[in-house]
């Protein structure tokens, strides 16, 4: 069975979407380590969810030999999640709007919308090698 | 995600506990209505007390098995929304499609 890689406050995970509940355990216990309030925990491993759950699925297509690697960092009462995948470069201006009638039952495409109405921050990027970057900042004090 | 099942006056609630986040949780929630509207048993609750947090692969699921139960023509039901779950489905205007009770009790009552 394909494991999960940690290096300090960085995991990097094989594509297999059953992978997703230990990048939340991951996420949640450095949280959890600085105290961070429950539901800003809660905001944070939803979002670090949401983006890894893309870059498993829809960027690297859950193709095990690609990975989806997410870094913490923590500065000035702020974490930063860095979370890249191996994929083709997502482009978030294609995303239709979740909120117009016509897609409010659709199954998928409110993920990114979720994470921004979460974080303090969000960017996408193309990543090194083709696939995306997404960087998550949130205040925790 | 662990979910149990129990049917109340012709009602199935489903009690799924813990986070909905995708990977097995998609298969387990989605699979299980499927079973039940395929014996027949189209009025649904999903009482949700004891749901943490879910994203947006959580949410994708709820409208999946709303879907099949209306489909089907049944109804399905949401009991005991936490605060965060309730914020998500404001912000995403998902408020407006699902039909939330403040326990299993009212949202059994209302479902039969």
């Amino acid at each position: 069975m394909l494991k999960p890689e940690i290096k300090g406050d960085t995991i990097i995970v094989p594509s297999d979407p059953s992978l997703i509940g230990e990048i939340d355990e991951f996420v949640e216990s450095r949280l959890r380590s600085r105290n961070v309030d429950d539901s800003i925990i809660a905001d944070i491993a939803i979002c670090a969810t949401e983006i890894a759950n893309n870059g498993i699925i829809h960027g690297n297509k859950e193709d095990p030999d690609k990975t989806v690697t997410l870094t913490m960092s923590f500065t000035n009462g702020e974490v930063m999640i860095v979370i890249s995948d191996q994929g083709s470069y997502f482009n978030p201006e294609t995303i239709e709007n979740p909120l117009d009638e016509k897609n409010l039952l659709r199954e998928v495409g409110r993920g990114i919308f979720i994470v921004r109405s979460l974080m303090d921050r969000l960017e996408i990027t193309p990543a090194n090698g083709g696939g995306t970057t997404v960087t998550l900042v949130k205040k925790i004090t | 995600m662990k979910l149990n099942s129990r049917e109340q006056d012709g009602v199935v609630v489903l009690e799924p506990k813990g986070k909905i986040m995708g990977g097995p949780d998609a298969t387990a929630l989605k699979e299980s209505i499927r079973d039940y509207v395929n014996a027949n048993k189209k009025k649904v609750v999903i009482d949700l007390a004891e749901v943490d947090w879910m994203n947006s692969t959580g949410l994708g699921i709820m409208i999946s098995c709303l879907k099949t139960v209306k489909e089907a023509g049944g109804d399905l039901k949401l009991a005991n929304v936490t605060d965060k779950i309730k914020s998500l489905l404001t912000i995403t205007k998902l408020v407006t499609v699902f039909d939330s009770y403040d326990s299993a009790e009212e949202a059994v009552n209302a479902a039969k």
